[in-house]
């Protein structure tokens, strides 16, 4: 599978401060790709840079094969964290402009921006002008202007900012449709959940850098697995397990106790049960708590950074 | 079509649509064809009250016949002058160059009157001028008489002359105390007594507002007349002699000039054409450079621009701005400029006298082009400077700091220099400015119709193309490297780091 984008080495200075410090890595055709990190990070500085807005000083960036440039915008769709529109312009007027910038015909931008209204309940709302709407419709006119023209690759700004449940709904649904219909989705954010739910692969950055580039799974693993076990004896004399301690106090019914067993990093749960199956170790629940992407990113960004 | 002038185009036509859609472009734009529409109109309506409404109450049976052969000789020199005028300006002499009509250097004597009149007056010539003159030639409007006498009511006729004011009152202020408001009220009334040159015995002048000077002069030189007629007569001088010496006065030849100017005013008139598009142009620029900043401002507080960034370059949405900033700027002075034209050639009276003269400069294809590049060139100079400006701000506020010294720096001088170049004058002070870039435009626009050295022209067009691609490549660097920029504003050495930098 292609490269829809590809950092190789990407640096970007302002003066004396680095904002994003030797970066490289891709992001895979059709993929749901996450942008981790926490403020000043440096998300929206490779953004910028992918777009074109601004340069790096070292490094190279490919946008679907091709260098970052404005003759990339009729493949792009682009949703930035700080959003805004022409407040005096009609809600399918400023869609049919921003499809016009992004190189569709006028009549073309102009029917993908009556569905796109439709779609989002706002077929009423096309002729009023954007500073009579209300915050939630102007949201859903926004992201219209980013997915007017169909983009292969469509990257997303902390989307879910400032969105009401309602419209993250909606934007969840949007990146849905977009990953089936075959584009690249790339988006930043300091919101795990949504990462959780949406992404096949991410990125974490922190002061610039990159600290894990992989899919859910493989950061999952880079924090030591947890299980919740019901033994009668201590299970801390298994193979792979790092740490375990009962839970509550005394002993439980018949002997049998809860248990809470922390593995050794690398460890497979699967490994630890095949052992103790293997020992005629008695158990009565084996249950793997799974590790959420906010402890890996704690973990990977540290505390501090992670604010 | 390429991407890139498609998308210099679109942001154009929207910053176009932008300031057409604000009520002070339209308020803007219809000032001037309200106000020559307006002229004629207040002119009439003033023109309404000119004729003076007088009583003759003529108790001697003498004066009153002189003094209405005086107010119609007076009326009938006016209409004579007039017709003068309108002959000349519409070069009609050829329809009888003897005529006195067809003289124009010269102030007409109450002989000249009497011969006018005895040829049958206004009616006459313009019959013969009918035989000469173009289809579309407008019609002679003859000037309204400057006095009007009114029948005296017989209460007053046969009032003693005690009781006459107080019967005068209800004439001069119809409409006080219960009487008929919608009267024409008197302008004066004069009471010529019987005994009237006798013993010192004067006459009584009533006035409803101060006394109109013309006529209480022409009343004046009837009475005095007479008085001084009696006087001789009665010393012993015969009566042919008397009127000999009253007919002799000096003969006065004029030289004015032609209706529309000449001399020193048409001078200033030619002038005209010039110094209103550089008022037009200095108006229109800080016009809508405001409202392109107010657009931009707009757009950075939104937080619109990181979107528009991502479709367009700096570049293209700089230029796209520009444009559509002078494309609304010359949409006003275009329509300026027809009503201009419509009032000067459609119309008649002052307005078309000032207008046809002014256009005067334009006949020359050089000329009108050196406006046309000193117009965009102006524009370019200084839209520039408000776009930095927009580029830089997050509100109106932040601007206006920038704003105010840059609008004295670029206004101040120009008014100036439009005051002396109106009192005719120049000097090495307007030679000076003409070549500072920044009142290039505006200087060489109002030098225009006095005439400008070739060498001048050409020197400071191309100086102007060399300061402006200056200015758009350091200036384009400030407001690209402003664009998403926060926080502190740059100051004077910050700027000159931007303008050194080629690219984020």
């Amino acid at each position: 599978m292609a490269d829809a984008l590809r950092l190789d080495r990407v640096s970007k200075r302002f003066g004396e401060a680095t904002a994003v410090n030797d970066l490289s890595f891709a992001v895979r055709e059709g993929e749901v790709f996450g942008f981790l990190g926490g403020n000043g990070a440096g998300k929206t500085t490779s953004l910028r840079m992918v777009l074109d807005i601004i340069r790096p000083t070292a490094g190279r960036i490919e946008v679907l094969g091709r260098a970052p440039g404005r003759e990339n915008s009729a493949e792009l769709g682009f949703l930035p964290e700080e959003r805004g529109l022409y407040r005096t312009m009609t809600a399918l007027d400023t869609i049919t402009y921003f499809g016009r910038l992004k190189g569709m015909t006028a009549g073309d931008a102009r029917r993908g921006g009556r569905t796109l209204l439709d779609r989002f309940g706002l077929d009423a709302s096309s002729k009023v002008t954007v500073d009579k709407l209300s915050k939630g419709m102007a949201q859903k006119v926004q992201l219209a202007t980013a997915v007017v023209n169909d983009p292969k690759l469509l990257i997303l700004d902390e989307p879910f900012s400032g969105l009401d449940p309602v419209n993250q709904g909606l934007l969840e649904d949007e990146i849905g449709r977009a990953s089936k219909n075959g584009a690249t989705v790339i988006f930043s954010t300091h919101v795990m959940q949504h990462a959780e739910r949406l992404c096949d692969r991410l990125l974490l950055l922190a002061k610039g850098n990159k600290r894990f580039e992989g899919t859910q799974g493989e950061a999952r693993r880079l924090l030591p697995a947890r299980l919740a076990v019901t033994a009668r004896d201590d299970p801390g004399q298994l193979p792979g397990v790092a740490e375990a301690a009962p839970a509550g106090t005394g002993a439980g019914v018949d002997g049998w106790r809860e248990w809470r067993v922390r593995l050794d990093v690398g460890v497979e749960t699967g490994d630890v049960l095949e052992a103790a199956t293997a020992r005629g170790f008695p158990l009565r629940r084996f249950e793997e708590q799974r590790t959420s992407l906010h402890d890996v990113f704690l973990h990977v960004v540290g505390q501090e950074e992670s604010r | 079509m390429s991407a890139s002038l498609n998308h210099f185009l679109l942001v154009a036509a929207r910053e176009f649509r932008q300031i057409a859609g604000t009520k002070g472009f339209w308020i803007t734009l219809l000032i001037l064809p309200i106000a020559i529409a307006a002229g004629p109109i207040v002119g009439r309506f003033i023109d309404k009250s000119d004729t003076q409404r007088l009583m003759l109450i003529d108790r001697s049976g003498r004066e009153a016949g002189a003094i209405r052969q005086q107010f119609d000789l007076d009326h009938q020199r006016a209409v004579l002058s007039a017709l003068s005028r309108y002959t000349e300006r519409h070069h009609l002499e050829r329809a009888d160059p003897q005529a006195l009509w067809a003289q124009h250097g010269r102030w007409y004597s109450d002989a000249d009157v009497a011969r006018f009149v005895g040829a049958g007056g206004a009616p006459a010539a313009l019959a013969r001028i009918k035989r000469v003159a173009a289809a579309d030639t407008p019609a002679f409007d003859p000037p309204k008489p400057h006095t009007e006498v009114v029948p005296v009511p017989a209460g007053i006729a046969a009032a003693p002359p005690e009781r006459i004011d107080a019967l005068l009152q209800p004439y001069l202020h119809p409409g006080e105390k219960g009487g008929d408001k919608k009267a024409k009220a008197l302008d004066g009334a004069l009471l010529i007594p019987a005994e009237f040159g006798r013993g010192g015995t004067g006459v009584r002048l009533w006035a409803n507002s101060r006394p109109d000077a013309d006529l209480v002069q022409t009343l004046q030189g009837v009475l005095t007349r007479d008085l001084r007629t009696g006087y001789l007569r009665a010393n012993g001088l015969s009566p042919a002699a008397v009127q000999t010496a009253d007919a002799l006065v000096p003969a006065i030849a004029v030289s004015a000039p032609p209706p529309g100017g000449g001399g020193k005013e048409q001078v200033v008139i030619r002038s005209l054409v010039p110094l209103a598009l550089a008022y037009m142009l200095l108006m229109s620029l800080m016009l809508s450079g405001q409202w392109m900043l107010q657009g931009l401002i707009e757009e950075r507080s939104n937080k619109l621009l990181e979107t528009v960034l991502a479709c367009v370059s700096p570049h293209e949405l700089m230029y796209g701005k520009l444009a559509g900033s002078v494309a609304a700027g010359l949409t006003m002075i275009l329509v300026w400029v027809g009503c201009a034209l419509a009032a000067g050639y459609a119309g008649q009276g002052a307005i078309a006298d000032i207008i046809r003269p002014a256009l005067a400069p334009l006949t020359s294809p050089w000329t009108i082009l050196a406006m046309i590049y000193y117009f965009l060139a102006g524009y370019l100079i200084v839209s520039m400077i408000f776009l930095v400006i927009g580029a830089m701000s997050d509100s109106m506020r932040d601007a206006q700091s920038y704003l105010m010294p840059v609008i004295l720096v670029i206004m101040m001088p120009i008014f100036i220099l439009m005051q002396v170049m109106l009192r005719g004058a120049g000097g090495a002070g307007i030679t000076a400015m003409t070549w500072f870039p920044l009142y290039t435009p505006f200087t060489m626009l109002a030098r225009l119709g006095t005439g400008v050295p070739l060498w001048e022209v050409l020197g400071t067009c191309a100086m102007l193309a060399v300061v402006i691609g200056i200015e758009l490549m350091l200036l384009g660097r400030v407001f690209r490297a402003s664009l998403l920029r926060a926080g502190q504003k740059p100051n004077f050495a910050a700027l000159g780091r931007l303008m050194r930098r080629e690219r984020d």
